[in-house]
């Protein structure tokens, strides 16, 4: 099925195959799609918050103008560079992996997670900002710079959907310090086996979507 | 077999290996236009600021998805379970505006754009009594009361 010319690598990193499948292709499409069917879910569960961030929006476009407009720009710009950067190199790693440079796929990984410390550092600050100032959400508000209707509700969505964010970067990180030990220790990912990292992967750009989205609906608008 | 056809497709697509380049070139352009993206978005244009906003959002997303996540290479399964989630995020997003955008104006919540009723005091500024749930009190000593119009 495979090519003769990557036996060296092929013959000692076929991954298991389990019974019930005709053959390893078979497999690993049923492991995309499983990867997919559970991308949906996440996708979805983010689009609940949307959805609250849509009608408030809807009802309180003048606290929703303020509030974004509090937010630090520089900062929010910075960790979009820095996340879509990530999902970069992310995506190289696959590109080293089906190539069978286990130590290029590493290093990959561990750039992605340098720069996922970083994001979550830099959020830090926003967050330690606001909770200095008091635009928190709900009746935990206490910022007097912004006193109008629904201003609450703005930064109610806006640690909601940063937080549930920040929470899907730290599994993110947690699958990828997995692969990227495997790659530096076991070094058996190759061209008939790289799922783990195509799958690890494709959740880090599930992580970078989300923020595509919620960086300008929380930033700009 | 269908499905083991599917299989071995994908399987090919996956394998037919292009250069790293092609990722360089997609990083450029989501960086490009999430510049465009702040540029614009500081303008505060006024009727369709958030329109291009969600355009150029939907663009990167795009990208990201069909040829970071591969959504490019893969075959009709992955694709109708991710096109199916994006139908129904956008109908869970249509729905209740379409509710809320046709409402009886008595029924929107009480403050907001929508409505004649003046906005519930929940106790959200530090003069305001519940101090966010006890936190600094003590900065009231200090400042005046200011009043808020309509509301003694």
């Amino acid at each position: 099925m495979q090519s003769s010319a990557h036996t060296a690598d092929g013959t000692a990193n076929v991954p298991r195959l389990a019974e019930h499948f005709a053959s390893l292709e078979v497999q690993n499409h049923a492991a995309r799609l499983g990867m997919w069917l559970f991308l949906a879910t996440e996708i979805l569960l983010f689009a609940g918050l949307f959805v609250c961030y849509g009608c408030y929006r809807f009802l309180f476009p003048e606290a929703w103008a303020a509030g974004s407009r509090s937010l630090d720009l520089t900062m929010g710009t910075v960790n979009t560079i820095v996340l879509i950067t990530s999902s970069l190199t992310a995506a190289l790693a696959v590109h080293y992996a089906k190539e069978g440079k286990n130590k290029m796929v590493g290093v990959m990984f561990a750039l992605t997670l340098v720069m996922a410390v970083g994001f979550l550092v830099i959020k830090y600050f926003e967050y330690a900002h606001k909770f200095h100032i008091g635009t928190l959400p709900g009746r935990y508000y206490f910022y007097e710079g912004m006193q109008m209707p629904g201003i609450t509700l703005y930064f109610t969505v806006y640690f909601c959907s940063t937080a549930l964010h920040a929470l899907h970067v730290i599994i993110g990180m947690t699958v990828l310090a997995v692969a990227m030990v495997r790659a530096f220790k076991k070094k058996d990912f190759g061209p008939n086996n790289y799922t783990m990292v195509e799958l690890g992967s494709m959740y880090w750009h599930l992580v970078d979507l989300v923020w595509i989205f919620l960086f300008p609906m929380l930033y700009l608008v | 077999m269908a499905i083991a056809n599917e299989s071995h497709q994908e399987e090919k697509n996956m394998h037919a290996h292009h250069g790293a380049g092609r990722y360089w070139l997609i990083w450029g352009v989501l960086l490009v236009l999430t510049v465009v993206t702040v540029v614009t978005g500081r303008m505060h244009l006024p009727s369709f600021g958030l329109l291009l906003a969600l355009v150029i959002a939907t663009v990167k997303g795009t990208l990201v998805t069909l040829y970071f996540m591969h959504l490019a290479e893969h075959r009709g399964a992955n694709r109708i379970v991710f096109g199916v989630s994006i139908v129904f995020v956008v109908l869970m997003l249509i729905i209740p505006l379409a509710d809320f955008g046709t409402r009886f104006r008595g029924a929107n919540p009480p403050g907001s754009q929508y409505s004649d009723l003046q906005p519930p005091d929940i106790g959200t500024g530090a003069q305001r009594g519940r101090f966010g749930g006890g936190l600094r009190p003590h900065q009231t000593k200090d400042t005046p009361e200011t009043p808020e119009p309509g509301h003694h």
